[in-house]
């Protein structure tokens, strides 16, 4: 089954085509790499999928539903959430407060409830901060709760964004770079979070990612972009000995060595 | 050193020298009534408190008493009464008004330089209606007495409230530093059309301003003085410190913090932007507006030009000074900018002019400290954009107890679910 | 209406031209500081204000001296002009460099703020210096290019009624369209306008082709900050008496019309400004007689705003900017 049917999706910036007419079909429970060269489209095409950018042309459909041009957070509400590539966290507020403004919007915190303090404000409270807390603890940050998010290091803001994520009780990840930054020992330990994530919450994971080893390691499934359209899709052996993929990492002179 | 160091841990010590502090500073001023120095004190006291590491519930006491009993009684014994009060009560007006746009600047991150414009709605919404203004527009039943001061604190606020949402709605999808120049727009905007509206039906009475505004009276007894008047000011002030109080660690103020840092992934997190936004402008609005309508009827006079760009940015600069987005920050920082404003630059260009008129020296006018608003607000705004962006008393974030939040089983912590919101407040 | 309308039209072209050419100068500051600094530059108004300060204060020297009667008073204006725009250029660069670039890698809410202090603080500054002189903010120069020409604008259109344009004008318009030919010869053909312009484009990029960023942010400065002043002295030529608080509201809508003709693009602000100015000018005449006295020529600051907030709602790109998506 699908839970994600992305097609012909398009992007324009100006003359530039970042994305052009991609399909993809995510299956639920499923592994899903999007990789290619620096350029190539990829963040866009996740900013489409998220609402960040209204796609020129194309559709797309989560859970059944058509989310082509939904608004950010109409996306999160239907069960999409994701990490970027650039690091968005909240700076400024602590790691746990972090978690919580993911789990927003499951909590009802009306304007009136929260003035007058009343107990099922307080209730929803506690029960999110420990809920929070248990997040942290499976991306391994619990220590660090109370400390300010700017003041971690790399990877430990790199799983942060993947805890806050998780707060928003999503059907699909998707996870933008999420190694980039970390050192080998990190990078292993991100592999086995994202497995973990996948057996024990029930999540459809897409990832985009440069490193080869992590991404064949880990996904069933593999998209190439370059250049805004789809050169290859495959299980990870086919992508390997892709001749298209190849060139398009390595230049046309490589082929033939 | 060591005894700061004690002063730092041990609340024995902290209690006896606040108990002195306070009793030392209240009989300087019981019996030295023309001591402005005296009276100051005094207020510092609150400063002080704040300083300890007493409870939350302890403070509050002592705060009150402060307030509501100390204050008062030992600046009633003479002359200069009144004007302390007067002091004492555009305080609380301003810490108001500091804390609604710490909502906006401070949490929310939204730069809102035409913040008076709220504070003109409120004033107007009682000044028409407790005048024969709205005759005018309305049959004529017009003035109402002063006991429907009471209503129109609420309506006052809901109006600046609304004003701040129909202001929000087009205004908060422009792009962050527009944002600025748009408040500002409808600063002025509204300030011309205040000035202006006396025609072709006179709702405003244009620049010749609204006169004889009723007081506040309540069972038959009238508000008039500025030492009454402290009293209203310190009612809604708590309320409004108590409001903030809660918004701040709820998810709501958690929203506003979470668009501040970062709207994009504010947004990813299934936040609504424009709503949250709204809010933040709604509430921090609504406190501008109760303390209009207040404002107008302490003064008992308006006209537009006590809602100038001027004043927006006295605001902010309290906001500024304090802290953003820090509550005790912006509640000194209001304290100090209007006791500045209203009795430091005021009392030293007095006794500069003595000294000129005594030749003892010759200092022109053009120089008059009371004169120097702007340049004073110029240097502070930069000043502390530059070397302390986080103000006198920088924001605190929550600080959660892990122990607390170890426990899977709810129903075990019932008794404990006055979690991290309650030790922040205590913070 | 209509006659009223048309009958002031000429009168209205001349004043709107006049306050549009003050607008369109002043937006080109804000524009530049924006392109490379994506900064609302607040204290620009003020520079604007300080150039005026500066050139009325030269003149009454000047007149005081006896030169103003001797010497031919376009000679004076020249020499005003460049010694002002000089000072003010020095005064935009001594600005950024205090209050603005130590804040560079700070939160945008935190430079915006710095901005509006130095706004502040530079009012404060004239009227405290022009008071310890005069007595008085209110300054008045000395009379200069009163001619009056008549506009027989009735021999084109009978229903045109004729108009009237100072020599001032005629000056204020000349120089006005000789400054923007300049920058924008300056800013499309020479190294340095590259340099402006590679900047603005992508300032990392630029510092990596060994572009001197801090130079080149400094010179913007300078350009704007001197044409500012410049167009502060014509102002105050052409409309007689100032104060130090003409600067922020002019500022705004200066601004206004950078971002009407899209912010960033310097053409666009000259556009911006000339349109602004037009329309402003014939709010001012015709506002009561359309509203049936409703609405008065007052209002019209409150136009200008209502454009300012409706573009920046539905076009913030601007007549001639390109809408451009924020990279995520
Ligand atoms: N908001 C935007 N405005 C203009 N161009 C953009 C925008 N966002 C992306 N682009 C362009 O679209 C193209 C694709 O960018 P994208 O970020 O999707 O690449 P990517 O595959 O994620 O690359 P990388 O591996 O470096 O992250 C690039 O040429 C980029 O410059
Ligand atoms: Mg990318």
């Amino acid at each position: 089954m699908n839970v994600l049917e992305v097609s012909n999706l398009t992007k324009k910036f100006g003359g530039l085509v970042a994305v052009n007419g991609v399909d993809l079909n995510v299956k639920k429970g499923s592994i899903t790499a999007v990789i290619g060269p620096n350029g190539a489209g990829k963040t866009t095409f996740f900013n489409m999928i998220t609402g960040v950018y209204t796609p020129d042309g194309g559709s797309i459909k989560s859970n059944g539903k058509d989310i082509t041009g939904s608004k950010p957070h109409e996306v999160t509400k239907n069960g999409i959430a994701r990490t970027f590539q650039n690091i968005r966290l909240f700076g400024n507020i602590t790691v746990l407060e972090n978690v919580l403004v993911g789990m927003h919007t499951h909590l009802k915190g009306d304007l009136v409830g929260t003035l007058l303090g009343l107990p099922y404000i307080h209730k929803e409270e506690l029960k999110a901060e420990q809920e929070a807390y248990r997040l942290l603890k499976y991306v391994g940050l619990e220590t660090l709760l109370n400390e300010d998010a700017t003041n971690l290091s790399y990877g430990a803001q790199r799983r942060l964004e993947i805890a806050r994520a998780l707060a928003t009780k999503p059907t699909i990840l998707l996870l933008d770079e999420p190694a980039a930054g970390m050192n080998p020992r990190e990078t292993v330990e991100l592999t086995d979070l994202i497995k973990k994530m996948r057996e024990e919450l029930n999540l459809t994971i897409v990832l985009i990612e440069h490193d080869m080893k992590l991404v064949m390691g880990i996904s069933e499934h593999i998209v190439v972009l370059d250049h805004g359209e789809k050169i290859a899709e495959g299980k990870p052996s086919d992508i390997r000995s892709n001749t298209k993929v190849i060139e398009a990492y390595l230049g046309k002179s490589a082929v033939g060595h | 050193m060591k005894l700061k160091e004690l002063l730092n841990n041990n609340t024995k010590l902290q209690a006896v020298t606040l108990t002195l502090y306070i009793i030392v500073s209240s009989a300087a001023l019981y019996f030295s009534q023309k001591s402005v120095t005296a009276f100051l004190l005094v207020l510092a006291s609150i400063l002080l408190l704040y300083l300890t590491k007493f409870n939350n519930k302890v403070k509050w006491g002592i705060g009150l008493l402060v307030l509501v009993v100390i204050l008062p009684f030992t600046a009633s014994q003479g002359v200069a009464y009144e004007s302390y009060m007067e002091v004492a009560t555009f305080v609380g007006i301003y810490v108001a008004m500091a804390i609604g746009l710490n909502i906006v600047v401070g949490m929310a991150g939204l730069l809102d330089l035409g913040f008076v414009a709220f504070f003109a709605i409120g004033s107007y919404t009682y000044a028409i209606f407790a005048t024969a203004q709205a005759n005018n527009f309305l049959p004529d039943i017009f003035p109402l007495s002063g006991s429907w001061f009471w209503l129109f604190l609420i309506i006052g606020t809901l109006f600046a409230a609304i004003a701040g949402i129909l202001l929000g709605i087009p205004v908060l999808r422009v792009k962050g530093d527009y944002l600025a120049i748009v408040t500002l727009g409808f600063g002025e905007i509204i300030r011309i059309v205040f000035n202006n509206l006396d025609k072709p039906i006179n709702f405003t009475n244009g620049a010749m301003g609204i006169a004889s505004i009723a007081p506040p009276s309540i069972f038959g007894f009238e508000f008039v003085q500025s030492s009454q008047f402290y009293f209203i000011v310190l009612g809604i002030l708590l309320f409004v410190i108590f409001a903030v109080k809660r918004l701040e660690f709820s998810k709501i103020g958690r929203s506003w913090k979470a668009v501040r840092e970062n709207e994009i992934a504010a947004q990813a997190m299934g936040i609504h932007l424009v709503r949250t936004k709204l809010m933040a402008f709604a509430v921090g609005a609504s406190f501008s507006g109760a303390m209009g309508v207040v404002f107008a009827a302490k003064q008992t006079f308006i006209d537009p030009t006590s809602f100038t760009l001027l004043e927006s940015i006295t605001i902010l600069v309290m906001v500024l000074l304090g802290g953003m987005g820090s509550v005790p920050g912006v509640i000194l920082g209001a304290a100090v900018m209007t006791i500045l404003n209203l009795q430091v630059l005021t009392e030293v260009t007095n006794w500069l002019g003595q000294l000129n008129m005594q030749g003892v020296i010759s200092i022109p006018d053009a120089l008059s400290p009371a004169k120097m608003q702007r340049m004073i607000f110029g240097l502070i705004l930069v000043l502390f954009a530059i070397y302390r962006p986080q103000g006198l008393i920088p924001a605190k974030n929550p600080v959660f107890d892990e122990e607390k939040l170890k426990a899977d089983d709810l129903n075990q912590n019932e008794e404990k679910v006055i979690t991290a919101q309650q030790s922040v407040i205590d913070a | 209406m209509i006659e009223h309308i048309i009958s002031t039209l000429p009168q209205v072209l001349i004043d709107g031209l006049a306050l549009g050419a003050v607008y369109a100068i002043i937006a080109l500051g804000y524009t530049m500081v924006y392109g490379i600094l994506e900064l609302i530059n607040f204290a620009h108004g003020e520079i604007f204000m300080t150039g005026a300060f500066i050139g009325t204060a030269l003149f009454i020297t000047l007149s005081g001296l006896g030169f103003l009667a001797v010497m031919p008073a376009l000679l004076a204006l020249l020499l005003v002009l460049i010694v002002t725009s000089i000072l003010t250029g020095f005064l935009g660069v001594g600005i950024e460099r205090v209050a603005y670039r130590p804040l560079r890698k700070a939160p945008k809410l935190i430079t915006l703020i710095s901005a509006i202090g130095v706004s502040f603080l530079l009012q404060d500054l004239v009227r405290f210096i022009t008071e310890l002189k005069k007595g008085n903010y209110i300054l008045t120069g000395p009379s200069l290019f009163t001619e009056q020409i008549s506009i027989k604008a009735s021999s084109i259109l009978s229903s045109f009624a004729d108009a009237q344009i100072k020599s001032s004008t005629i000056i204020l318009v000349v120089t006005a369209i000789v400054m923007m030919i300049g920058l924008d010869y300056f800013v499309n053909r020479t190294k340095w306008g590259m340099a402006m312009r590679a900047v603005a484009q992508d300032r990392d990029t630029a510092s990596l082709m060994s572009i001197n960023v801090n130079k080149v942010i400094s010179l913007t400065f300078f350009l704007g900050s001197a044409l500012g002043g410049a167009t502060g002295v014509l102002f105050a030529v052409q409309y007689g008496t100032i104060d130090p608080y003409i600067g922020f509201i002019l500022g705004l809508k200066a601004f206004t019309a950078a971002v009407l003709g899209g912010i960033g693009n310097i053409r666009g602000a000259m556009v911006g400004g000339l349109v602004l100015g037009l329309i402003e000018m014939f709010a001012a005449a015709n506002l009561s007689v359309i509203t049936s006295n409703v609405f008065t020529a007052e209002y019209k600051d409150v136009f200008a705003f209502i454009i300012l907030i409706i573009v920046l709602i539905y076009k913030p790109e601007g007549i001639f900017g390109k809408a451009v998506a924020e990279k995520v």
